[in-house]
């Protein structure tokens, strides 16, 4: 860094007001490093305080200029403590003597999690400041990594945001899926212009019915206008026919298209997306909220257009036959459109609640059906079914409770309209008993029925709103996964010539949420060819290793490196392509055993996927089956032990032919016989390749060449099982719990079949 | 795994039912507990089992590996002092400003805002998504999770204002 050059840094821009609180704390002749603005005093009140860090100490500043100093050689240790909902940063000096020096919210834990970092590498004076600022450096460009509008991942830190460039207009975002049939709703539209002029000639035919034909006789007449008629109504329902089928294929590809965007949206999320977004409400999305929206794109794409249409043509035809009675029929107009914004306001957070409500229903469904086995294992069917209808019984009550507006405000409008009918009636009879030269009987028989055409324009704006109002809902929801921020593949398109299997974690530091890490500062390589065991209590972030060097989770700090390079710049898809993946608990899909081991390798041919389940000692018992390979599956693998849906899930790993591999406990749910062919079919695949197990018995582990033990997200040893052994550390401690557990079990079956 | 499952099973777990021991804060969340039985076990921060559901029933005490030592099965039963001494802890780790007044909202880039004075002080609640940040409990209760997995509560909706009402209302 060149020190000459170099100006503070800091986490929000200051104010001069900050600056002279910040300044008046600091001793002479010190120099300004770094500034950290938090949003709470250490009385946990909100407020901004500063963590100010200078080339000697730090300093926490409050609100009203009262600071705190600890120079860099009195501090042994320092750390950020998470409680809940906000963190501490602590310093210790070398007799354990604890200071809470500054209190923060989570919004900024991670600059604290640096600056920690930053005073120890100061007190131990081993490195330069501006060699350790560079800690403090990284975490704030990795926080320029986020939009400041919207909290979103960037492309890369300090790129504009592509989410908050588009302005979220419900129509700007779904327009695209209009685009490609537009030509075909012009059509439908043409069409529609001609049956809605074809539909203003009925009430003037039976004008001339009234005044002409039937007063003087006219039989010729009578057929004439009857003929017209016909025609008319032919013209009118044949062109309505085709329109109808024409929207209905544009309305099903709409959604079709519209289901696929969400689908394959979700498909590429994040897990976190998962971890805090049920199943339930994803499959409501994608059933439910893509046919409103859809629906709602042919009503404004058509029917706006057809329905303004018919209203001026109306108008224009009234105005022409009598203005004043004309004015009267608008009476109600005002009424109506006051009456469809007050609706709109009242009715648009039902829908919200009535969403709210049915994705907790279908919640239910998509958990406990697949769980049918537990729910009946434990005699629990009548509390799923209590537990189902309260839900159930809540999505009742809110429905009823919009019905009573959805179903009040068209009633009202009709009442409306039928009121203003019955004022032309009234007035309009009148004129004609009173002064027939003035309006004839004809004239008002047309005239009410183009009333009561131009009302049904009326109805639909006044209604227009409540699916406005309904799509808007299900549109956010939409918008939620199809905006949501995809899996980051940076590196897209970046492929290694060949995969070693050369793993190193330099610094890995990650949490789930905010409020606790589970993993820190972990650091070890693995060689090509190494099998590696991770072994660790409950809870201590073994699998969490395992789910960050899958990349299911990108956010963590540090780096992971697979042959030198940043996994994070590595094409998502050609990273996982390598990569073999055992689960506890493998997941078999609702196919035949054939497809579920060539799954994710859908080219593989017989012979190969015959290998592979001879590999995996699943060849035996799958060709032991009435429809061998092409048993079909039930949900979740049913039909099959669970020895054998492992075994099924190493043949899709040795199909898949990867260059690393991970196996996550997966020997632990099954027994003794099964764990030993599961272990030899593991010994099979994992010969010349790199392999990371975790398991829970140590026995499983016999063949790894390193050993890494896991506690409270940190490594507390590694190295060779020997080694570790001779340690008599904690790994030695589990081999004699295991010994022992084991000895107790072997001693057990004996006495059994003794 | 194996060690913490055998080491469960062999302790018994304590209970503190009532006035069974006095204790001493020596952090701001941090105490020394001294049974009058003469056990003294020091450095527990009480944590909530039910930090959502019971504020005041099932406190654990854990030890600074992060084991518990005991649990206080109800706060309200525990000598004002040592109430008091134990409230104190938990205020100072558990943070969910309780939200008074709204007094506006704002949509924006995808992320919602609510600007409220709670009882911390004013502060801004910015969610990303309104249908998994916002939940309603018991039916009068809401609960946010922030994006930085902050949180706030509203323990009884029909305490709020008119217009602090009408903000919320559109989500629940």
């Amino acid at each position: 860094m060149d020190e000459s050059s170099f100006e503070y840094l800091r986490s929000e821009e200051l104010g001069e007001d900050a600056l002279l609180l910040i300044n008046s704390a600091i001793y002479d002749g010190e120099r300004l490093m770094f500034v950290i603005s938090t949003d709470l005093n250490k009385k946990s009140r909100y407020a901004v305080n500063y963590f100010a860090a200078t080339d000697t100490a730090v300093y926490s500043v409050d609100e009203v200029g009262g600071s705190e100093r600890v120079q860099y050689d009195e501090i042994a240790r320092a750390y950020v403590k998470r409680d809940y909902g906000n963190a501490i940063f602590i310093t210790e000096d070398a007799d354990g003597g604890r200071r809470n020096f500054i209190r923060f919210s989570y919004k900024t834990a991670p600059l604290f999690d640096a600056a920690a970092q930053f005073c120890e590498t100061m007190a131990k004076g081993d490195t330069g400041i501006y060699e350790a600022i560079g800690i403090v450096e990284a975490a704030l460009e990795r926080r320029r990594g986020y939009c400041p509008k919207c909290g979103r991942a960037l492309p890369r830190p300090g790129a504009e945001c592509i989410y908050c460039q588009s302005k979220h207009k419900l129509v700007g975002k779904v327009a695209k899926y209009i685009l490609p049939h537009k030509y075909v709703l012009l059509v439908c539209l043409l069409l529609s212009g001609i049956t809605t002029a074809t539909a203003m000639l009925p009430p003037y035919m039976t004008k001339t019915l009234v005044d002409d034909v039937l007063p003087h006789g006219d039989k010729n007449g009578l057929g004439t206008v009857v003929i017209i008629l016909i025609f008319a109504y032919v013209l009118q329902y044949g062109i309505g026919l085709c329109r109808s089928y024409m929207l209905r294929v544009v309305g099903d590809k709409i959604v079709r298209d519209l289901r696929s965007d969400v689908y394959r949206r979700a498909q590429f999320l994040p897990m976190k997306f998962y971890d805090k977004t049920s199943t339930g409400s994803v499959i409501n999305r994608v059933s439910g909220d893509t046919s409103t929206i859809q629906s709602f794109m042919l009503r404004v794409t058509q029917e706006v257009v057809v329905q303004a249409f018919t209203l001026v043509g109306i108008v224009v035809i009234m105005m022409a036959m009598n203005w004043r009675l004309t004015l009267l029929s608008l009476i109600p107009v005002p009424f109506v459109v006051v009456g469809a914004r007050i609706f709109g306001k009242k009715i648009r957070p039902y829908y919200r609640k009535i969403w709210r409500r049915w994705s907790a229903v279908t919640s239910i469904l998509t958990d406990s059906l697949p769980g049918i086995r537990v729910v009946k294992s434990f005699t629990n069917e009548r509390e799923a079914t209590e537990n189902f209808d309260r839900y159930n019984d809540e999505w009742l009550k809110t429905d009823v409770r919009s019905a009573r507006i959805t179903i009040a405000f068209p009633q009202i409008v009709s009442f409306l309209i039928t009121m203003g009918s019955l004022l032309i009636w009234a007035i309009g009879g009148r004129l004609v008993i009173e002064d027939p030269t003035f309006i004839t009987a004809g004239d008002l028989v047309a005239f009410i029925s183009y009333t009561s055409m131009f009302y049904a324009p009326v109805t639909f704006f006044a209604n227009f709103n409540d699916s406005y109002q309904s799509a808007l809902a299900a549109a956010e929801r939409i918008l939620d996964i199809i905006d949501a921020e995809p899996e980051n593949n940076a590196g897209e398109g970046k492929k290694l010539d060949h995969m070693d299997g050369r793993i190193e974690f330099r610094h890995v530091t990650f949490s789930f949420d905010r409020s606790k890490k589970a993993l820190s500062d972990i650091n070890f390589v693995i060689e090509p060819g190494d099998i590696v065991g991770i072994v660790g209590t409950t809870g201590s972030g073994k699998s969490t290793i395992v789910n960050l060097l899958m990349r299911f989770y990108d956010g963590y700090d540090g780096q992971i490196l697979m042959d030198g390079v940043d996994i994070r710049e590595i094409d998502m898809e050609y990273y996982r392509r390598q990569i073999g993946y055992v689960q506890q608990e493998p997941m078999m899909f609702h196919d035949t055993i054939f497809n579920n081991i060539s799954y994710g390798t859908p080219e593989a041919d017989v012979d190969a996927v015959i290998h592979a389940a001879d590999v995996a000692n699943a060849h035996g018992f799958i060709a032991r089956m009435p429809d061998a390979y092409d048993t079909v599956l039930g949900e979740r693998g049913t039909g099959l032990s669970g020895g054998e849906r492992q075994r099924i899930s190493i043949a899709r790993a040795v199909l898949k032919n990867p260059s690393v591999l991970f196996f996550d406990e997966a020997t632990a749910s099954v027994d003794s016989e099964t764990e030993s062919q599961i272990s030899a079919a593991i010994e099979r695949l994992i010969s010349g390749r790199t392999t990371i197990m975790i398991a829970h018995r140590l026995s499983t582990l016999r063949r790894a060449n390193k050993i890494i033990v896991v506690d409270h997200g940190e490594i507390l040893e590694m190295g060779t099982p020997e080694e570790l052994l001779a340690r008599g550390g904690k790994y030695k401690r589990l081999c004699e719990i295991q010994a022992m557990s084991d000895r107790v079990n072997r001693d057990r079956e004996k006495e059994r079949f003794d | 795994m194996e060690e913490n499952e055998h080491t469960e099973e062999a302790r018994e777990r304590i209970y503190i039912n009532g006035d069974e021991a006095r204790f001493e804060r020596v952090d701001i969340t941090t105490v020394d507990v001294h049974f009058f039985d003469g056990r003294v076990i020091k450095g527990l921060e009480p944590r909530r089992l039910f930090p959502m559901t019971g504020v005041s029933r099932y406190i654990t005490l854990l030890d600074e590996n992060g084991d518990e030592a005991a649990i206080i099965r109800n706060l309200d039963a525990l000598p004002e002092r040592e109430r008091e001494v134990v409230s104190a802890c938990l205020d100072e780790y558990y943070h969910i400003p309780r939200v008074t007044r709204i007094t506006g909202r704002s949509e924006k880039f995808g992320v919602t805002k609510f600007f409220c004075e709670t009882d911390r002080g004013p502060c801004t609640i910015e969610l990303r998504n309104i249908v998994h940040q916002i939940k309603l409990t018991y039916g009068i209760r809401v609960l946010f999770l922030d994006n930085d997995d902050n949180r706030y509560e509203i323990p009884d909706i029909r305490r709020l204002d008119k217009k602090s009402r009408a903000l919320l209302d559109d989500y629940l």
